[in-house]
């Protein structure tokens, strides 16, 4: 006899009721906040979609949108090449692997901020170790946190320090369900290295591939702590990614109700990138 | 035999979310019945972790009054944590009825706190904060138990009026006033022979404190002249010195951008261009407390909340002195209330513990143990333990300041939606990526907007 069909469902309970309460729901009610004029405090003022209107218009929003934009598209493809490259060293048969490979997960294991503050400590400006080397063997010092490009830089070097890690755990695994008989083949046949590479590892890695894609994409939209404990979002606003934004809207000049429709903003493009990937690789199939 | 095993299974779960749910549905029951009936009596100790109410309410029989708790929340920057404490016991030893429950959050958590407090129904019936009028709507009235307003402000420092007293109505007691100020690293002057201004006569000029800097750099080895913290507020006593303001007088424009607003930005813009203030703390985000305390700065532009925290310091001498004028004096006051809130159930007990706080002798050991100037006119002279005489260069720096200051301070309600603007404007200024003329115009602009969708 077959289970009853609501067994399953009871099994997703525990989550399902986690979720909504801690995630659902207050993702709604961030939709109500979102047309409705709101410091938190006072009564809320329904205002329709104002909210969304300024927002369209807001040059400084679009500006920030646009830093986001630029920042994934520079970190996912570094991490992404950076995370596969790593995996694929150390899924061969070296000496210390195991120790090579608790090292490059190690940062992961650390929070972003204190990740941004070792960053600090390293790149600080007047009393950072790498000026001070700089200065000691008679170069100029850089200025890796107050000049804007430098400090793009410094916030994507950090990232990729903190993350590759993680993804490269992805990779091996990734890489070790692929059969050896393939490369073997390919090895009769005479295939060189890079030949192996595109036709067998990376096809076969297709899901992997995309999971890593979706994830480091979402994650690195959301970006925050890093940039926080960094930068603070400085010089200025160069590296002031839109969660920033939304909290400094939110927390500090506590418009609650703008910042909810710019969370809101965010949550859909996030969607359909992740859709779009989705269906680019058609859900990580392997043709 | 499959579907009886996944029967039993779902039913263990159900139970076991039906015990989750019913527990998590009385826990909000009690606490909403608790809120509803606008009474926090004998709550225990306010965590409401299984502490009912029975010990609170035995032992009550020596005085009148009913056995209440106070939710008190707290933030501590130095050591006035610690002398809340002992004032707190001394009140419940005197008034043994009353149980105050200090609720300690980090300052940066303050606001999410309260907002959260607040619009979940609970206020907590004490709080200690810097942003007074974003609470006006929320914070208990004072009038029904001072008495006479007038005779009630007028023990207080005037500067301080618009932050406590909003729509006509006493809506905080201060606590401490703060006000913005020079600590120079002694050591570095003294090598290079700079000596600073011994009394408010000697003040210096900019230009004049700007050569003084430039000598301790080049005599005296110090790496950078002058640290500045990162904030709008600290940045503002510049504005005043040159003479502007950040509002007009009735608070209804900008006048950011007027003459004066421009000149201080321009003077703020070069000070960095001559390398005496290191580009690393407007532009890099570096702690400037971190740079002072390397010994390799000559000053650090703060005020005298850093006394207790720079008082460990050991490797080089530093003191106080009178900061540099421009058209005029000026320093920035701030300050610290605390407030009660609105239906919290148990008003009247905090409005008696906030006129406790305010008396001229708690309120003078608070801020003498806590090495905090005190907003009372009669609390004036302190025996602090530490740095008197520093103490006396603050009170004569924030005896120099103008009206426009605390005017423009104490419209928190604007000020809190464009400070980060404001800090943005001026960084764009600093990095030379716009003249101090568009930054402020633009600032100017934005501001105006705040106002005409706030009003």
């Amino acid at each position: 006899m077959r289970p009853k069909s609501y067994v399953p469902y009871v099994f997703l309970m525990p989550n399902l009721l986690i979720f909504s309460v801690f995630i659902v729901f207050p993702a709604l009610f961030g939709i109500v906040y979102s047309f409705h004029k709101y410091d938190g405090l006072n009564p809320m003022e329904f205002v329709g979609f104002r909210n969304y209107a300024s927002l369209l218009q807001s040059r400084e929003f679009w500006e920030v949108m646009r830093r986001t934009f630029v920042y994934v598209v520079t970190a996912v493809p570094l991490i992404f090449a950076g995370a596969l490259l790593i995996a694929m060293m150390l899924v061969q048969e070296i000496r210390g692997r195991g120790l090579f490979r608790a090292v490059y997960y190690w940062p992961v294991m650390i929070s972003f901020i204190i990740v941004g503050l070792t960053w600090k400590w390293i790149l600080g400006d007047s009393f950072g170790v790498v000026n001070y080397l700089l200065e000691r063997i008679g170069l100029e010092p850089v200025k890796w946190l107050s000049d804007p490009t430098y400090a793009k830089l410094s916030v994507i070097l950090a990232t990729l320090w903190s993350r590759i890690g993680f993804y490269m755990v992805i990779f091996i695994a990734g890489l070790q369900s692929i059969p050896q008989d393939y490369y073997e083949a390919a090895r009769i046949d005479g295939a060189n290295r890079i030949r192996t590479f595109f036709n067998i590892t990376l096809p076969l890695l297709k899901p992997t591939s995309l999971l890593v894609l979706i994830l480091s994409v979402i994650e690195a939209f959301k970006q925050y702590p890093l940039m926080m404990a960094l930068t603070g979002g400085g010089p200025g606003k160069a590296t002031t990614n839109i969660v920033q934004y939304i909290y400094q809207t939110g927390f500090i000049k506590m418009q609650l109700g703008m910042a909810s429709a710019m969370s809101v903003v965010l949550f859909v493009i996030i969607a359909v990138f992740t859709v779009f990937q989705f269906r680019l690789t058609r859900g990580g199939a392997i043709e | 035999m499959d579907n009886k095993k996944g029967r039993i299974l779902g039913i263990l779960l159900l139970a076991v979310m039906l015990v989750f749910g019913l527990a998590a549905c009385g826990g909000g029951s009690g606490k909403g019945g608790n809120a509803s009936d606008g009474s926090r009596q004998s709550e225990g100790d306010g965590g409401g972790s299984g502490n009912t109410g029975a010990s609170d309410d035995s032992g009550s029989g020596n005085t009148g009054g009913k056995q209440v708790t106070l939710d008190f929340v707290w933030f501590t920057d130095g050591i006035e944590g610690e002398v809340m404490k002992a004032i707190i016991k001394d009140y419940e030893a005197e008034n043994p009825n009353v149980k105050i429950n200090l609720v300690e959050v980090a300052y940066s958590d303050l606001s999410t706190k309260l907002r959260t407090m607040i619009a979940g129904g609970r206020p907590p019936a004490l709080a200690r904060v810097t942003d007074t009028g974003y609470y006006k709507n929320q914070a208990l009235p004072l009038d029904d138990y001072i008495g006479d307003q007038e005779a009630f402000t007028s023990q207080f420092m005037d500067s301080i009026k618009p932050y406590y007293v909003m729509d006509g109505k006493v809506i905080a007691v201060p606590m401490d006033v703060t006000a913005n100020g020079l600590i120079y690293n002694k050591t570095l002057f003294d090598k290079a022979g700079v000596q600073v201004p011994q009394s408010p006569d000697e003040v210096w000029t900019w230009d004049e404190f700007k050569d003084a800097l430039k000598q301790v750099m080049e005599k005296g080895g110090a790496k950078f002249g002058l640290v500045w913290d990162f904030t709008p507020h600290r940045y503002s006593t510049l504005l005043y010195q040159f003479g502007g303001s950040i509002f007009n007088a009735d608070g209804t424009a900008a006048a950011i951008n007027d003459d004066a607003g421009v000149k201080a930005l321009e003077y703020f813009v070069q000070l960095h261009k001559d390398g005496i203030i290191p580009e690393s703390v407007w532009l890099g985000g570096e702690n400037p407390n971190n740079l002072f305390r390397t010994g390799t700065v000559a000053a650090h532009l703060a005020g005298n909340w850093m006394l207790s925290n720079y008082r460990e310091i050991t490797e080089f001498e530093w003191g106080v002195t009178y900061m540099p004028k421009a058209e005029r004096r000026s320093s920035v006051p701030g300050g610290k209330y605390v407030m009660a809130f609105k239906g919290s159930g148990v008003e009247d007990e905090a409005a008696k513990f906030l006129l406790y706080l305010s008396s001229k002798e708690v309120n003078g050991r608070y801020c003498q143990e806590s090495l905090f100037i005190s907003p009372r006119k009669d609390n004036a002279q302190l025996d602090y333990a530490f740095g008197k005489e520093m103490f006396e260069i603050f009170s004569n720096e924030l005896a120099n300041t103008p009206a426009e200051a605390a005017n423009d301070w104490s419209r928190q309600e604007l000020i809190t939606q464009f400070t980060t603007d404001m800090r943005n404007q001026i960084v764009e200024a600093v990095a030379g990526n716009m003249t101090p003329q568009k930054a402020m115009d633009q600032l100017a602009a934005l501001i105006n907007a705040i106002i005409a969708n706030t009003n």
